[in-house]
């Protein structure tokens, strides 16, 4: 009678993540997933969906438990569709979690962590207000490299809940999707976390060396 | 990789090779060079009072346990911290590696598909019916006689740590390593342990563990005199949480009852806080679980009328009834890690093989009712079977019984905890004390014991002496005096056909 946990995971693929970028996305994200398998707690709960966002946003993994997920091939072409990526993972998150009812025990509030290297399209406000209506758990924005707009970013997680990859090389990607999985997995609770709602990134594992906390 | 040397607080040499092997929640963990011993660095400073409690754990609340006539025994129930090291700035502890049994042998399913072989067995694998159904290696998973003989293991040594004056503050499934194909377990991480009135908690504990009266008061500040924090009645809820899950695979508060519907966490508090209720309560179903939202994967276990805790038999569904009845918002009601160990070991005796040779669990308390059947596989009961009430003697010729219970099978041994009731299958028991003294056979097809050391066996009905080396057979309201010494213990034999 456990509830599921799900996880967004919203993936730039404008042209600027073209090549090593986009490689090693695809690969954190297959480690991701390896890890939080041999996570007993996290492969009984946690369920993943992947949105990409170039030119336009798509879901391209439906809410997925982890022993079934596979990561489709990524492309990294056009533009960056912020707005549409925050609207399309509202709609989906109306349509994919679950409700609680008197009858039925729904999910948490799902887990969003938002990889943007860019400036969105104009326009992205609207996705932004769509986005607002729903009621989400943690949120994370990474702004990756240095054209990574961390003040978009805090729009999105709260100007608390940005971190920043200096660069897209492939350690600080790879440090950064371990630390998502480890985000995922919980632990122990601190005697003076109180009954905060898991909200902010004080709530998650200190981040490592290569990812560095915005205070906006 | 490098080694890197150093000299641990006591003055002794330290070494290990520069490579993490793994990350906890507040260290990361390194290998010796010949892999006998881990060490573990904080990666945050450590305050005085932390630094303190950790030195009096490698030596002094180590000594309570370790240094004294059978320590050599806990080694294999704990992991405990022997050292203090420092380096770059940081302090670690040493602590020995994991026995070879807590690392999976063969993983998950389908050629190993979670990648798991060789990763430590942590507890919560075993604890759920989906991970147990759906991922685990059916040669991983263990029999039910294994799982009661794992709980033993867990229960003596939370008893060992009470008795110490010791409270671990976050028993869960992560910190107990379990081998249920051994019957083994382990407790780690004990660097957090709680001193009462000397070393506070640092952490609550861990989801499903936590006490009801510390959820209700979470939001209490820290040193509010409400707050209820982690301390031994604590620990003896999380102890009956784990026990109930290791043997029946769910979790005993978490069932169909809805407290908040707007908000995940409120419903999370409540129930496992104020409103925390016994999924299989018997006078208030509300909070039984609605089979119909569970997934296929957690079928039959998670459905209350298929496998009721009454399965666990007589001694360990009084124990559930004071544990998540009387006791789960009434913290000195709870039962000791010491009632829970005595329960289980008294089950052990009441538990029978199956006959179809490919039930899942393979041992099950025999229910003693006019049809007697596996209640794992509904394979029935055939046959004669022997069921023994034990008595002990109380001064000269006057015996009491001991609601004690044992129910015969083939090859099954009687023990010297049998035959005097000032025994008990523990630690403290000697060399001699752990070899059988008689065991009972199903011979041309009457039911036997034979005597192998009991010297003045004897049966009582018929006034005569059972010699070493001779066998009686059991018959229906018959008693077998095993010992004429205080404590001594009676059989009487009732014969039961199904």
């Amino acid at each position: 009678m456990s509830r599921r946990l799900p996880v967004y995971l919203l993936l730039d693929t404008s042209g600027s993540m073209h090549g090593e970028p986009i490689e090693q996305v695809k690969n954190g994200v297959q480690t991701l997933v390896a890890a939080l398998r041999q996570d007993p707690h996290a492969l009984e709960t946690a369920y993943l969906s992947i949105i990409t966002f170039d030119s336009q946003a798509k879901q391209v993994v439906p809410l997925t438990d982890l022993a079934s997920f596979q990561l489709p091939g990524l492309k990294a072409s056009g533009s960056t569709a912020l707005g549409d990526a925050l609207s399309l993972v509202a709609d989906c998150r109306q349509r994919e979690v679950v409700k609680t009812t008197t009858e039925v025990r729904g999910d948490w509030k799902p887990m969003v962590f938002l990889m943007s290297d860019g400036v969105p399209d104009s326009g992205w406000e609207s996705g932004l207000n769509r986005f607002r209506q729903e009621k989400w758990g943690v949120i994370v924005g990474c702004a990756v490299g240095q054209h990574g707009d961390t003040q978009v970013l805090s729009q999105v997680a709260g100007p608390e809940s940005v971190v920043m990859l200096e660069t897209a090389d492939p350690g600080s990607i790879s440090a950064f999707f371990k630390w998502v999985s480890a985000s995922i997995s919980v632990g122990s609770q601190k005697v003076d976390s109180g009954q905060k709602e898991v909200s902010g990134l004080s709530e998650l594992p200190p981040p490592p060396p290569e990812i560095q906390v915005v205070g906006v | 990789m490098a080694t890197i040397n150093l000299t641990a607080k006591d003055g002794s040499p330290v070494s290990f090779v520069d490579e993490i092997i793994g990350s906890g929640g507040m260290k990361d963990v390194y290998f010796s060079p010949d892999r006998s011993y881990v060490v573990a660095f904080f990666r945050d400073p450590q305050d005085a009072n932390a630094r303190d409690r950790l030195d009096n754990i490698v030596s002094t609340y180590r000594q309570r346990i370790f240094d004294q006539p059978g320590g050599e025994y806990w080694k294999e129930l704990f992991c405990w911290p022997t050292k203090i090291v420092e380096h770059a700035g940081k302090l670690g502890i040493v602590a020995p590696t994991y026995a070879k049994h807590f690392f999976f042998a063969h993983g998950s399913k389908n050629n190993d598909m979670l990648q798991i072989k060789g990763k430590e067995k942590q507890g919560k694998w075993f604890a759920a019916a989906k991970l147990r159904s759906k991922f685990l290696h059916p040669q991983e998973l263990g029999d039910w006689r294994m799982h009661l003989t794992t709980c033993i293991k867990i229960c003596r040594a939370v008893r060992r740590m009470h008795a110490a004056g010791l409270a671990h503050s976050d028993l869960s499934y992560k910190n107990v390593l379990i081998d249920p194909v051994g019957g083994n377990a382990c407790i780690i991480d004990i660097d957090g342990l709680v001193v009462p009135g000397k070393y506070p908690p640092d952490v609550v504990g861990t989801a499903d563990f936590i006490a009801p009266e510390v959820m209700a008061t979470l939001t209490l500040p820290k040193g509010a005199p409400n707050r209820a924090l982690p301390r031994i009645e604590t620990d003896r809820h999380a102890l009956a949480v784990l026990v109930y899950m290791y043997l029946l695979y769910r979790h005993p508060l978490r069932g169909g009852k809805i407290h908040d519907t707007n908000d995940p966490q409120k419903d999370e508090e409540l129930g496992m806080g104020p409103k925390a209720l016994f999924i299989e309560h018997p006078s208030d179903a509300s909070n039984r679980p609605r089979v119909a939202n569970l997934q296929p994967s957690e079928l039959p276990w998670g459905d209350v009328t298929k496998r009721p805790y009454s399965i666990v038999g007589p001694y360990l569904r009084d124990i559930f009834n004071r544990a998540f009845i009387d006791g789960l918002h009434d913290p000195n009601k709870r039962p000791t890690a010491n009632d829970w160990e005595l329960a289980l070991v008294k089950t052990v005796d009441l538990i029978q093989p199956c006959a179809n040779p490919n039930c899942e669990q393979k041992w099950y308390v025999f229910d003693n009712s006019t049809k007697p059947a596996c209640p794992f596989c509904s394979t029935p009961y055939s046959g004669e079977l022997p069921v023994i009430n034990l008595y002990s003697s109380r001064g000269k010729g006057k015996f009491l019984p001991d609601n004690h219970r044992l129910m015969v099978y083939t090859n099954q041994y009687l023990y010297p905890w049998h035959v005097n009731r000032t025994i008990f299958p523990n630690e403290k028991l000697s060399e001699e004390q752990r070899k059988p003294v008689g065991y009972f056979v199903l011979h041309n097809g009457k039911w036997v014991l034979v005597n192998q050391r009991l010297p003045a066996l004897k049966d009582v009905t018929q006034n005569k002496e059972i010699p070493i080396n001779t066998m009686v057979e059991l018959v229906d309201g018959q008693q077998l005096l095993l010992s004429p010494e205080d404590g001594g213990r009676l059989l009487q034999i009732q014969m039961v056909k199904a």
